[in-house]
């Protein structure tokens, strides 16, 4: 009885252990955003034009980019260095900052 | 003598101007050029599949990112049979007045530039 409670408790560990990945913590991105800062701008709005505007991207894509970064799927030598010491979370947690950002990107209108 | 270093200079300065109108890109072109990008781009929460994930917000980024973007696309840098496709469809023309009409694009209030 015991033993499977044990289990229980460890699997419904593993389901928060995901969520929390999965979602990433817009707090502690913030806090891991600062070299980020340096090209992306202070709020996720570069200045310069050579760098993109991260504030208001997509979540999801901004993780894919960066995995596309570590895994060298997209070969920017800049990007390679900064995406490489990055772990699981990290991507998690920057991608959930620059997503939750105000900024001016929107999907292309339509028929217009 | 002088007249022909004359004109070497005019020559080069008429190249450096019309390199510079390319640069510039020009939107109201690149509206038209860009009408295959709305297929996905232009559609709110678009999901690109293998891997899944939401194809990028453009309308209202920098103009010389999305330049770059398509050129690595286009030279496969960037990893990606679709966009490789369409990259590699585009002049450097089209591309930077694609990349002038999405730069015109998006919400001008919320931060922009």
């Amino acid at each position: 009885m015991k033993k499977s409670l044990a289990i229980c408790a460890v699997i419904a560990g593993l389901f928060v252990t995901q969520a929390v990945l999965a979602s990433g913590s817009i707090e502690a991105g913030k806090q891991k955003s600062q070299t980020c800062a340096a090209c992306h701008g202070a709020n996720g709005i570069s200045t310069s034009d050579q760098f993109p505007i991260l504030a208001g991207q997509y979540r999801d894509y901004l993780i894919q980019a960066l995995h596309e970064y570590q895994k060298g799927d997209r070969k920017n030598p800049i990007m390679a260095g900064m995406a490489k010491p990055l772990s699981e979370q990290d991507i998690q947690d920057l991608a959930a900052y620059f997503s939750s950002l105000p900024g001016p990107l929107e999907m292309l209108p339509r028929g217009r | 003598m002088r007249s022909r270093s004359f004109a070497i200079v005019l020559a080069c300065a008429t190249a450096a101007v019309s390199l510079a109108a390319n640069a510039a890109g020009d939107p109201a072109q690149g509206k038209i050029d860009a009408a295959p990008c709305l297929g996905c781009h232009g559609i709110e929460d678009y999901v690109n599949v293998y891997p899944t994930y939401r194809v990028p917000r453009l309308g209202g980024q920098h103009a010389a990112y999305i330049v770059q973007a398509l050129k690595e696309y286009k030279s496969e840098d960037r990893d990606h049979k679709t966009m490789h496709a369409q990259a590699s469809s585009l002049t450097e023309q089209q591309m930077e007045d694609i990349a002038a009409y999405f730069q015109s694009l998006g919400n001008q209030d919320n931060g922009k530039h």
